[in-house]
């Protein structure tokens, strides 16, 4: 991939900055478990950019090589990043009643599809799901989730269980639209850094990539199936390259 | 299957490519009978639009056979020969339903890359640039048309393929033009350019009732298609250096009531356009897209309306000021074409409309790149390439 090509754009070089900027300012020092999780969020981000093949993911296909090479070429783990974490929230409106869109929430088999871009999950039972996300080198990242509060028509509230890779918490909350708008849908995820000491540098590259990349995604994604019953994809688009979608 | 992918900038190649197939319950496949040429395939062409991939089939003006449907398509069924407009929308969400289906909600699978752009993402546009969606185009010799109860028209007996083929994307995008006019009895409307697009728009501004069209390009052949298919008054603005006084005498001193911008993106396709094409720098193209625009704003009456079809980027020095103190209303948009082809089809199959004289020439999918040479130079008085895959 040819990063002079024309490809950039605000969309991309917003999140490649941020990037850039977290790595220039990031903390000098991370313990071994930081880099663990860089090297892992990196992997995340490289995987994501691949899979979508367009300019934003060519861009952040190479955010991420960026990440992990930086991590990958740290010659000796230094420490003392402050304990920081990432939240992000984002809404959508959707064209549906707040009592559907609960009920589609909480279905078997519609989160699987609305995260698809970000992770594999498992529903276990209605309330329990096991969520894993592949990195590079057969690696992954995983945890299970526990539904902690669901009040029809209004919010679906989940969190990972103890022993997540990386801790984390969600919710997707509802309320009317005026008008025939339907349902403003907000949803915020948070994560928490393993053993609680994410470091610095790791948070504000999951605050500048997350909301757009898996927060804005999944609203899209689940707004669109909600509505139409698919999600619009470039899944098996003829093209002269090698297919990677 | 072959299809005339996008390689980099001014590099054009025929390539084999995978065959599509259906991957959303509400896709169809179809086998492309009709593709053609549009001017705004020449600004990524040029490199002047990002987010183009090497490998990229193009391609958003055609018509076909369906091949193949998806388990939940309920209209359109296999052997129906339909006409798809360029914009890809889902029908359900609440721009679809307020009849502006290319700012659809639920079409474009990049719409979180493409939003920090305009503030908000539209729907796809096939065979285009991976910020409108990035979905494979129309010159090829199948293609995947998603929502196809909502895109695709079905073509009534008796139409031949060239008088249907442009009800995909120029004329519904003129007619769109046209409407955004809201002409009344006696109005006259001016259009600058005179391609694919400018031509439908005047057509459609007389379907529409407008008492006179007056066109403004620089090309003789084509000022004199505008004259001979639509009856427009022409002005050849090279040999005319001061557009706005013609005008001012042809219209009694009011101002033409409306005006319509069909150059814009199209204008490296068609009439002023030429000039940019030699320049090939990009502030002189901004700087010089400007003046169609410009001119229109200056030549429309006192509260009359502006209809902008062309597409533009950034834009400097933009009188805002002269529309604001002449109460001109501004009409713009990417076309809506699911709700116009019903009506375009009507006007079609009663005779009143027939854009068949836009397809100059053809070519086969292996002479694409050829195709698009001619194209964008203009050569033997081409207005639209016409692909038979």
């Amino acid at each position: 991939m040819d990063a002079g090509s024309p490809l950039g754009g605000p969309a991309t070089s917003g999140i490649a900055d941020a990037l850039k900027g977290t790595l220039s300012r990031g903390a000098g020092k991370a313990s071994q478990e930081q880099r663990r999780v860089t090297l892992i969020l990196g992997g995340v981000l490289l995987t994501l950019g691949l899979r979508r093949i367009s300019f934003g993911g060519v861009a952040l296909a190479l955010a991420g090589g960026a990440l992990l090479y930086r991590e990958l070429a740290r010659r000796s783990g230094q420490a003392g990043a402050e304990t920081n974490m990432a939240e992000v929230a984002r809404s959508i409106t959707i064209g549906k009643s707040a009592d559907e869109l609960h009920r589609f929430w909480r279905e078997g088999g519609y989160l699987p599809r609305v995260m698809g871009h970000f992770a594999e999950i498992t529903e276990t039972d209605m309330d329990q799901a096991h969520w894993t996300v592949r990195v590079p080198g057969g690696r992954s990242l995983s945890w299970d989730t526990q539904v902690v509060e669901s009040r029809p028509g209004e919010l679906v509230r989940w969190q990972s269980l103890p022993g997540a890779d990386l801790p984390n918490w969600g919710e997707m909350r509802l309320r009317p639209a005026p008008g025939d708008r339907g349902t403003e849908v907000t949803l915020r995820l948070h994560f928490q850094p393993p053993g609680g000491t994410l470091g610095a540098a790791v948070a504000r590259a999951l605050n500048g990539l997350v909301p757009s990349l898996l927060v804005g995604d999944a609203l899209r994604r689940f707004k669109s199936l909600a509505e139409t019953g698919e999600i619009p994809t470039l899944d098996r688009n003829p093209s002269a390259r090698a297919s990677t979608a | 299957m072959r299809a005339l992918c996008w390689e980099g900038v001014n590099d054009l190649r025929v390539q084999t490519v995978p065959d599509p197939v259906i991957v959303n319950p509400h896709d169809v496949i179809l086998r492309i009978t009709m593709s053609t040429t549009c001017g705004s395939d020449l600004h990524f062409i040029d490199g002047y639009v990002p987010s183009m991939l090497p490998g990229d089939v193009i391609g958003h003006e055609f018509m076909g056979v369906v091949e193949d449907v998806g388990p939940e398509v309920k209209k359109v069924k296999k052997g129906d020969r339909v006409v798809v407009p360029s914009f890809v929308a889902c029908g359900d969400c609440w721009y679809c339903q307020h009849d502006l289906y290319s700012l659809c909600d639920n079409t474009n699978p990049n719409a979180e890359l493409q939003a920090p752009l305009l503030g908000y993402p539209t729907g796809a546009c096939f065979g285009y640039t991976h910020a409108f969606g990035g979905y494979a185009g129309s010159h090829a010799q199948y293609m995947r048309v998603p929502h196809a109860d909502v895109g695709c028209f079905q073509v009534p007996e008796g139409l031949r393929d060239e008088q249907v083929l442009f009800l995909s994307d120029a004329a519904p995008t003129g007619y769109m033009g046209a409407d955004f006019c809201d002409i009344k009895p006696g109005d006259i409307v001016a259009v600058w350019g005179c391609g694919g697009v400018g031509l439908m728009a005047q057509q459609s501004a007389f379907l529409l009732g407008a008492e006179r069209v007056i066109a403004i390009d620089r090309f003789p052949e084509r000022l004199k298609m505008a004259r001979d298919h639509i009856g427009s008054e022409t002005i050849n603005y090279v040999e005319t250096p001061d557009v706005l006084a013609v005008l001012h005498e042809m219209t009694g001193g009011r101002g033409p009531d409306a005006c319509i911008d069909a150059v814009g993106m199209e204008a490296y396709g068609t009439g002023p356009g030429y000039l940019y094409d030699k320049a090939k720098q990009t502030l002189r193209l901004v700087t010089d897209r400007g003046q169609a625009l410009r001119q229109a704003i200056m030549a429309v009456r006192k509260g009359g309306t502006l209809s902008i079809l062309g597409v533009y980027g950034v834009m400097d020095k933009f009188p805002i000021g002269v529309l604001m103190n002449k109460g001109v209303t501004v009409r713009t948009a990417q076309q809506h074409g699911q709700h116009y082809l019903p009506r375009l089809l009507e006007h079609a199959v009663k005779g009143e409309l027939d854009p068949s004289y836009l397809a100059t020439h053809r070519f086969s999918l292996e002479d694409g790149p050829r195709a698009y040479a001619m194209f964008k130079n203009k050569e033997d008085g081409i207005v639209r390439a016409v692909f038979t895959p």
